[in-house]
Parts: C-alpha cells; sequence; structure tokens
C-alpha cells in the first residue's frame, strides 16, 4: 500500500539498551519474551518508605580519564549501551563516520534526570560545609546537556548536539529531532536516546505526589496502585535512507502534542494523547490498521492507565494488540521512550507481541486488546510506542520492519 | 532546496533592562498579568519572563497561539525550584508535589500550552553555550518539515552562585515568532550553521553571555532591531561558533 506520509521515514541502522534486565537488548528481549520483571527494592541508596525499582545492577564501564568532568552515572549508563557490542550502535557510529563526515553526524538524548544523583550528594555537602565539594562540575555532570555532549566526545562526532528534556517524553521527542534533523538536510545521521537513572529527587518527588507503588507495578491491572521508577539508557543511530540501509528498521514518524491542561494530570478524556497517535498516524501516512502493536505508556497509575486506554480505543479501536512493558523495566523517565521504541522494534525483529508483566485483570471497562502474556510466532511489521509526560507533553512513536 | 524563513516577532524580558544600553534594545519588565493569580504563585522568575517575552512576540507577530508549536531552550531551566528541592532532601523531608512537578525542564513550556489552550507540539531543549544556537536550529528544522510557524523561547534566570559561576547572574528571556510565510515579517534568516570563524560583536557580549547565558540572542534582536541589511549573527560565544545571516527589508 502506498503511503502518503508527509515526512521521510529515517533508517535505525543499531540500537542498544542498558536495562536492569542488564546491559544489551538480547537481556532485554529475554526478560520480554519470557514476561519475566526484574524489578527489585532499591539498594543504590536509602528512602524513607520502600518500593520498587528497576536498578541496573551490573558494573558499569568508567568513563575515559580526559572525559573525567563528564563522570556520572547518567552518562556511565549511557556508555554501558554504547559499548554492548553485540548490539553494535559504536561500530555503526564508526561506519557513519567513515560515510558522511563527523561534522554531518548529531547528538540529541532525552533526560529528565542527566547527573542529578551526584548532584545530590553534592547538596548533602554543601548544606554541611556551606560549598560545594571540589568535584563538583554543574556543566559537564548536572545541566541537561551533560550526557549528550559526554556521548559526542566519546564518540569524536561534531554535529549539532543537545539534550531534550520533556520529563517522561523526553527521548521519543529526541526520535521527532532527530528525524527532523536529517530530513530537513542538516544532518545524514543523529545519534538519538535517552538516559536518566534512579535518584532521591525523582523518587522522592513521585511519592509527593502519592504515585509511587510499595509492590512490583501493575500496569493497566484494576488494582494497580502506582508506579515503580527505572533506570536505563536506549540508544538509536538514525540515518537518512540509502542502499546501505535497506536492510534497516524504519523510524517512520513521532507525533507530538501538548494537553494544555494540568502540568502532572493528564486531560480527562485524553484529548492530547489521542491527538498524539493521530498526529503520528498522519505524519507517517498510516491508516490506524496498519498498527500491528501498540506499546502503552503505561505508568501503572489509577489515572493515567484510564485515559490512555481511552484514548487509545478512540485512535486504534479494539483490535490492536497492546501492552505495557514497566512491570519489566520500571519507569524509566527521559529514557522511557527510547526504551519503549527498541522493544516495538525487538518485537518487530523477532516477530512476538510482548506481554504486560503485572496485569492479572483489566478493568472491566477497559475496550483496549491488553495483552497480560508475551505471544510468540507472530507477524507484525509496524509498531506505535507512546510516552506522556508532565507538562501534558506527549509523543507517539512509529517504527517499522525493513 | 530550503524555504526561506522569516521573523514575524521577536520580545525581550530582562528585569535587568540597563545591560541592553549597549545594544539599543529594549526589554520589557515580567508581566505578571499574563499568568492567572492561581497559577502565578506557583509559577519561578524563569516560567514569568519567559512566558512575558513569549506574549510579546506572539503579539508583535499577530499570531493565532493555540496552533502555534513552539521550542523553550534554557540552560538551567527551573533551576531555583530544583535547588530548593536539592536542599530538602538531605533532611528526609516531605517534598512539595507542586515544586516537584514544577522542577522539570519543560515547566514553562507546560504552563504556555495551559495559558494559552495550545495542544501543538511543545519541546524543551538545552545545549550550554549553544543553547539559543540549537533552539534556533530546531526551530528551523521544523520549519523546513510540517510547520508553518514556530515560536522559540530562550530563557535563564539567576542562579545559586554556588552552582556554576559566572552563569547565572542576570535573568534573561527573548522570543521570537518565526514562518515560513513573508508578509509583514522583520527580517529573514539562513540556516544555522556552523564555521571556525571570528565573528563580529559588540565586544561586551561574551561577557554578558557568561553571567546569562540566554543573551546569546542578543546580536540577532539587535540585527532585526537595527535594520543593517544582510548580516552575519553570531548565536553563541565559544567554541565552533554557529551563525545565520540576518537580512532586514
Amino acid at each position: 500500500m502506498k503511503r502518503h506520509n508527509s515526512i521521510e521515514s529515517v533508517a535505525i541502522s543499531a540500537y542498544a539498551a542498558a536495562s536492569d534486565c542488564g546491559l544489551g537488548t538480547a537481556a532485554l528481549l529475554q526478560a520480554l519474551q519470557h514476561n519475566k520483571s526484574a524489578l527489585a527494592p532499591l539498594i543504590l541508596f536509602e528512602l524513607p518508605f520502600s518500593t520498587y525499582v528497576g536498578e541496573i545492577k551490573v558494573p558499569l564501564p568508567k568513563i575515559d580519564p580526559a572525559l573525567e568532568l563528564y563522570q556520572s552515572r547518567n552518562a556511565r549508563v549511557a556508555l554501558a549501551a554504547l559499548n554492548v557490542v553485540e548490539d553494535g550502535v559504536r561500530a555503526a557510529v564508526e561506519s557513519a563516520k567513515l560515510r558522511y563526515g563527523k561534522e554531518r553526524i548529531g547528538v540529541v538524548i532525552g533526560t529528565s534526570t542527566s547527573g542529578l544523583y551526584e548532584t545530590e550528594s553534592a547538596y548533602a555537602v554543601l548544606l554541611e560545609q556551606h560549598k560545594m565539594p571540589d568535584d563538583f562540575h554543574f556543566i559537564t555532570r548536572h545541566a541537561y546537556q551533560a550526557t549528550p555532549r559526554f556521548l559526542q566526545l566519546e564518540l569524536g562526532l561534531n554535529g549539532p548536539c543537545y539534550a531534550i528534556s520533556t520529563a517522561c517524553s523526553s527521548s521519543a521527542k529526541a526520535l521527532a529531532t532527530g528525524q527532523r534533523l536529517i530530513a530537513s538536510g542538516v544532518c545524514d545521521a543523529v545519534l538519538v536516546g535517552g538516559a536518566d537513572t534512579l535518584c532521591r529527587l525523582t523518587l522522592r518527588g513521585f511519592k509527593s505526589l502519592e504515585l509511587i507503588s510499595e509492590q512490583r507495578c501493575q500496569p493497566m491491572d484494576k488494582d494497580r496502585a502506582g508506579i515503580n521508577i527505572g533506570e536505563a539508557a536506549g540508544l538509536l543511530l538514525l540515518e537518512k535512507n540509502t542502499e546501505q540501509t535497506k536492510s534497516c528498521p524504519q523510524l517512520l514518524s513521532v507525533g507530538e502534542s501538548s494537553d494544555a491542561h494540568h502540568m502532572s494530570t493528564p486531560h480527562p478524556a485524553g484529548l492530547g494523547a489521542a491527538l498524539a497517535m493521530t498526529n503520528a498516524l498522519k505524519l507517517a501516512g498510516l491508516e490506524a490498521s496498519s498498527i500491528d502493536y501498540l506499546n502503552l505508556h503505561a505508568t501503572a497509575t489509577k489515572i493515567n492507565d484510564h485515559i490512555e486506554s481511552l484514548a487509545a480505543y478512540r485512535v486504534l479501536g479494539d483490535q490492536v494488540p497492546c501492552s505495557g512493558t514497566k512491570g519489566i523495566t520500571g519507569h524509566t523517565l527521559g529514557a522511557a521512550g527510547a526504551i519503549e521504541t527498541i522493544i516495538a522494534l525487538l518485537a518487530i525483529k523477532h516477530q512476538f507481541l510482548p506481554g504486560t508483566a503485572g496485569l492479572r485483570h483489566t478493568e472491566d471497562n477497559c475496550q483496549c486488546h491488553v495483552l497480560k502474556q508475551p505471544l510468540l510466532h507472530q507477524s507484525l511489521s509496524t509498531a506505535m510506542s507512546n510516552s506522556f509526560g508532565f507538562g501534558g507533553n506527549n509523543a507517539s512513536v512509529i517504527v517499522s520492519a525493513p | 532546496m530550503n524555504k526561506p524563513i522569516y521573523i514575524k516577532g521577536s520580545a525581550i524580558c530582562c528585569p535587568n533592562p540597563s545591560i541592553l544600553d549597549d545594544y539599543a534594545l529594549q526589554g520589557m519588565d515580567v508581566d505578571k498579568t499574563l499568568i492567572p493569580a492561581t497559577l502565578r504563585r506557583r509559577t519561578s522568575l524563569t516560567t514569568r519572563i519567559a512566558i512575558t517575552a513569549a506574549d510579546g512576540a506572539c503579539r508583535q507577530a499577530q499570531m493565532d497561539v493555540k496552533t502555534l508549536p513552539s521550542v523553550f531552550a534554557s540552560l538551567g531551566g527551573e533551576i531555583q525550584v530544583t535547588d530548593a528541592l536539592c536542599r530538602l532532601l538531605p533532611k528526609d523531608e516531605l517534598l512539595s508535589p507542586t515544586q516537584f512537578h514544577n522542577s522539570v525542564h519543560n515547566t514553562t513550556a507546560g504552563y504556555w500550552g495551559i495559558l494559552q489552550q495550545c495542544q501543538a507540539a511543545v519541546t524543551a531543549i538545552a545545549a550550554v553555550d549553544d543553547t539559543f544556537a540549537m533552539g534556533l536550529l530546531e526551530a528551523w528544522t521544523q520549519l523546513q518539515l510540517n510547520a508553518t510557524n514556530v515560536l522559540l523561547v530562550c530563557y535563564d534566570e539567576e542562579w545559586p552562585p554556588y552552582l556554576a559561576p559566572p552563569i547565572g547572574q542576570i535573568a534573561f528571556a527573548s522570543a521570537f515568532v518565526l514562518s515560513t510565510e513573508k508578509s509583514d515579517s522583520l527580517a529573514s534568516i539562513s540556516m544555522p550553521e556552523t564555521e571556525n570563524l571570528a565573528a563580529d560583536y559588540h565586544k561586551q557580549w561574551p561577557e554578558l553571555v557568561n553571567s546569562a547565558p540566554a543573551a546569546a540572542s542578543i546580536p540577532l534582536l539587535a540585527a532585526i532591531s537595527q535594520s543593517k541589511g544582510k548580516v552575519r549573527v553570531p548565536l553563541n560565544t565559544k567554541g565552533a561558533i554557529w551563525f545565520t545571516y540576518c537580512e532586514t527589508p
């Protein structure tokens, strides 16, 4: 079927993930295909309440001493994804550098925490000693651009470099920006994605909003009791389509919208969420019936999951299989859009539909086709992934098979 | 082939207007009335200066704000709110839920959408020294593809002095309405590009940007207001210099 798209698709020549499931997409794939939650009680730091988190427990790689100023957990989680040899993002960037030149390759990374984990420790010193510790470097560790700038220096790239920070939609928006930088001819390739780490501020902040679950989260379940926060990095190399990228999956579009309703509560009828999905379909030139799988934002809060199901039903109807995967990874905030786009790409590559870990019974009035268990040996070629953030900031990503 | 991009409105909000004297530019004071009282007590200075500048640029451009996509570019964003929360963390005190959701980088973008009832795409970016340059590039790429008009707002407030001195000594916000349509435009700009060339600018400007990162937009604002024909305008002060050619009628 001929698509009447209004933005050129771009190739996804490599992608990598670091998550609570382990380093690499293979570990994530295995958890998805077995619907095995990696959520566990927090050990990285102490909290005044109990909850489950998606914590990366394997050792993280060290930052090159020449880039010591950029040393942060956030940069190390991003480096962990970059260094997964089997996922091949670093090799794909090196290949792109040879073909396009380092000036033609951008870096756009979504993050909501950046190096906040280190900043929090620095503030403990500030409050005691009335000065920041000597190793506090706001610009290279805490500022939002610290992680994209670190990746740019680590990879020797020299194109446009910036951070997108729109809370939980950050890295889905980074995909949108990467596609535009290529489609408008500014770049030939863009390393996009997201990285966020566990830190006290986000955990205690979500707790103050009464959105944290004490138990393993249950996305889309009628008894869901809130979020488990996770940490992760997802990196994708986007490239313009050439002979070389014929066998690569495609980023077709990213639909964006605003709720224009409230800073932390979604529009009650899900108008913003529905508009993001509709815009994504429109940009890609697709009918709703072309979507074979929807990865829901599904944070497992009472309000968000209900409203997303209303919006998804309105746009996609009751036939499209959908699932929420935050019962496996936790809600990785600024990295969620990248991680869940990668989950959609894994579903297409390995022809399976992920389940919803933690889901036992959907609400009686839920009209969406929500999968509890993963279904293997399926046939799918096009998938959508939703990300919605504070400020009513919405993005829906559509990817497809080569 | 790139579409030509036009500037239809621009505005500055700067609580310390004397810094503009060197550049023959005029700024606005914060307009508190733009934000209803129920929301106003929740918003920071950074949000107020950004919204004042955004409103000024949209009024000059006579733009339908309800459908206008926007790009909010800021190095530190809600740094004062984040600072206040970080100070509470070591004490095990309860955080304020409002302060928490107001600490995200897209807080100003979110309030702008709520105030204007605008459901169009809004993004919030940060790029340290290149924040204004990348904001303009982001707006430029949107206009090359599907947008007809885009609002760009670049802003930073005063920062706690221990974070990254001398950055954050002066609050500054500016806004531009960019368009693919030429009618009633103030100027046109070329694609933002980078070059390792010395740029021509007022000798005080780099020092000002050191303490007010959002003031990187001043040469473009000056080029528009002084109508000097076609000029090469720097968009940052450090590293490879990003620039655009700005042409006034």
